[in-house]
């Protein structure tokens, strides 16, 4: 119920995008509630939650929406990816598949996000180290060709769970703080109650690859 | 973009594959015990035709003209809509024959008319008492009207207020038009449609998929083991196999959809009820062991629910299509109606910018499987199978009495946080049959106000 958090300094909202079953819903119970369900219903639509946490003395309230994998939602979930400065695109680090449409959800987000949205690639299950289909070197350097940054995690164990979206929302924040160096603010920098959608410049050192393009 | 691709292809493999596939390896089939003589069953009549259809069933997904394979987005776009405006047709009907209904009341046949909307005024007498009590009088009623073919009116309202678990599935199977209410061709039908319905089986499910079915497959083998996991019923090996054949069925069956997430929740309850047939009187289902039951009676639960399932959620099925339009629908109309019958509540939740999309969905989606405890979906379920075909459209009203339900809590939530967060878990875990009954009847009073004023969900709705 209504936490005692609604204080902050800054209000991100970022999304959990990837197929259907690996582990979505589970990183954000982790990050959240520090739950794990290994049976855990799978997500219809679009669901909600928030945790708050500290960079540079600032309180970062990151507002996570988790959508669905199917691609019947797309029309629906496609439409919570207004507004999000963050993306956490997941794939099952066991399952190749997930890791060959991760091409496809970027081209999603392309489509439907704003196009300085900071997206991390997460290789989440990396507890089935016997099982895995998707080597890390592989991921890494993927992400690094599409100017994505790039973790493995365990929502069932826990590992870099708490990390990413901590990386995420840094990364974040430092946009955005520099924004706010460069250009003082007015009436579009974010305040607490404003859930308007915040314009993040893109990444200074990426490569170019994801290059701002007409619109 | 490959989305779209996707799309065209879903449409083009589905058409393209499932009529006229080579004939699949018959020495599988389980339960065709030998069929009754001269009557023509669906078999033979598929296997002689290239044409997968029954025609009884679900033909409303049966979209014409594609038979040339190279869709198009524009072409698949279309096809939706003509589902969709079937659905529109057939809802306005029921719509202008309610609003006839209204004026014929007030000529002499009031009785007549009033049973065409199942527990009207009555309904409300009946609320009063608690259930419980009178639960062997209701089955007496029950039995008594069961015995002959009885009037679906008559079945409608007795079941409104819910049904005795007892003669639970019989009902239900009549309600939902897949029992004819004619007692002579009952056992006939129910055998056909059975051997119908394991004929798909070996037909489609046990042969090699091309890329569109293994997707389809590939998603719900990925959502049942995870289905109800609180339920221990549902972890069983038999009961998943039960339910993969049973959605994958009715995916190929109704192309224009295919299986969405949720649809499993669906079936939930029908298993449930067509199990607790076989079960003796307050054993619990949840625990229940299914191996224990015969393959017969096993076969027999899972071509029943498939055969529910299909005319369940045959009103509904633009709920599911592409792009979901129904269900986006029904959330314009749901916040239309909010706004009329609670404008406090309404205002309280826009000035936190919660949107309606953002918690209505999944109610919309899964018809409140989620919201609720498994046993208290059953009995909403039996007033919802009572309302017959205008179930859609009350469920429009149930969305409307559990939020307001909710109010007081809702309203001392004081941010868009506390208000998703509350709206996304509300606390039902100890709701009983009791609240369900409070709920339609809280249901039911929406509707009757607003019967008189169809338009009202109309006027912002998008509905231009």
């Amino acid at each position: 119920m209504g936490t005692k958090d609604d204080e902050y300094d800054y209000l991100f909202k970022v999304v959990l995008i990837g197929d259907s079953g690996v582990g979505k819903s589970n990183l954000l119970s982790r990050f959240t509630r520090n739950e794990f369900n290994l049976e855990s219903k799978s997500t219809i639509g679009v669901e909600f939650a928030t945790r708050s946490i500290q960079v540079d003395g600032k309180t970062i309230k990151a507002q996570i929406w988790d959508t669905a994998g199917q691609e019947r939602y797309r029309a629906i979930t496609a439409a919570y990816y207004r507004g999000a400065v963050g993306a956490l695109l997941v794939y099952d680090i066991a399952k190749h598949l997930t890791y060959e449409n991760v091409e496809r959800w970027l081209r999603e987000l392309r489509d439907h996000a704003d196009q300085n949205i900071v997206i991390m690639l997460v290789g989440n299950k990396s507890d089935l180290r016997h099982l895995r289909a998707v080597l890390t070197e592989e991921a890494k350097a993927f992400a690094e060709r599409n100017g994505l940054s790039f973790i493995e995690t365990s929502a069932l164990d826990s590992t870099n769970v708490d990390t990413a979206f901590q990386n995420i929302l840094t990364e974040i924040y430092r946009i955005v703080s520099q924004k706010q160096i460069r250009d003082p603010p007015e009436g579009d920098v974010i305040r607490p109650q404003n859930v308007e959608p915040i314009d993040v410049k893109p990444t200074v050192n990426s490569d170019g690859v994801r290059k701002q393009c007409c619109q | 973009m490959e989305g779209e691709q996707d799309k065209a292809s879903f449409w083009k493999k589905n058409t393209k594959t499932v009529p006229g596939r080579p004939s699949p390896k018959r020495d599988v089939k389980s339960i065709a015990k030998g069929k009754p003589a001269g009557a023509t069953s669906f078999q033979d009549f598929q296997a002689s035709v290239s044409d997968a259809w029954d025609m009884d069933d679900d033909d409303i997904c049966v979209i014409s003209g594609l038979e040339n394979a190279k869709i198009s987005k524009k072409v698949s776009q279309s096809a939706a809509l003509n589902v969709l405006n079937t659905h529109r047709n057939t809802t306005t009907e029921e719509n202008t024959c309610s609003d006839t209904s209204r004026k014929a009341q007030v000529i002499q046949e009031v009785e007549q008319v009033r049973s065409r909307i199942p527990g009207r005024p009555q309904q409300l007498l009946n609320l009063n008492p608690p259930q419980e009590e009178d639960t062997q009088i209701k089955l007496g009623r029950f039995e008594e009207l069961l015995v002959n073919s009885p009037t679906l009116q008559d079945l409608c309202k007795l079941s409104w207020s819910g049904i005795p678990v007892k003669v639970r599935a019989i009902t239900w199977r009549l309600l939902s038009g897949y029992l004819p209410i004619n007692l002579e061709r009952r056992n006939g039908v129910l055998e056909r449609k059975r051997q119908d319905y394991w004929t798909f089986v070996d037909k489609y499910y046990y042969t090699d998929h091309d890329e569109t079915n293994r997707d389809i497959q590939h998603q719900i083998n990925i959502d049942v083991p995870r289905m109800n996991p609180s339920i221990p019923l549902f972890q069983q090996k038999t009961v998943q196999i039960m339910f993969e054949r049973i959605l994958f069925i009715w995916s190929i069956r109704h192309p224009a959809s295919g299986y969405v997430q949720g649809i499993n929740d669906l079936v939930t309850p029908f298993y449930v009820v067509f199990l607790q047939e076989y079960l003796s009187d307050n054993q619990p289902f949840e625990t229940f062991q299914v191996d224990a039951l015969d393959k017969g009676k096993l076969n027999i639960i899972e071509a029943d629910s498939f055969w529910c399932l299909t005319k369940f959620l045959d009103s509904i099925q633009d709920n599911y299509v592409f792009a979901q339009i129904g269900i986006q629908k029904k959330v314009l109309q749901l916040e239309e109606l909010i706004k009329r019958v609670d404008e406090t509540l309404h205002r309280h939740l826009k000035q936190h910018n919660v949107s309606y999309l953002q918690f209505s969905f999944r109610w919309l989606n899964n018809l409140l499987t989620r919201e609720l405890p498994l046993r208290c979906t059953i009995r909403l379920w039996d007033t919802y199978l009572a309302e017959n075909d205008c179930f859609a459209t009350f469920q429009l009203y149930v969305c409307a009495a559990f939020l307001l339900f909710w109010k007081e809590d809702l309203m001392r939530e004081r941010d868009f946080q506390g208000l998703l967060m509350l709206l996304q878990n509300l606390p039902t875990q100890h709701w009983s049959s009791s609240q369900i009954s409070l709920l339609v009847a809280e249901a039911y009073k929406l509707k009757v106000m607003f019967a008189d004023s169809p338009n009202h969900l109309l006027s912002n709705a998008g509905d231009s």
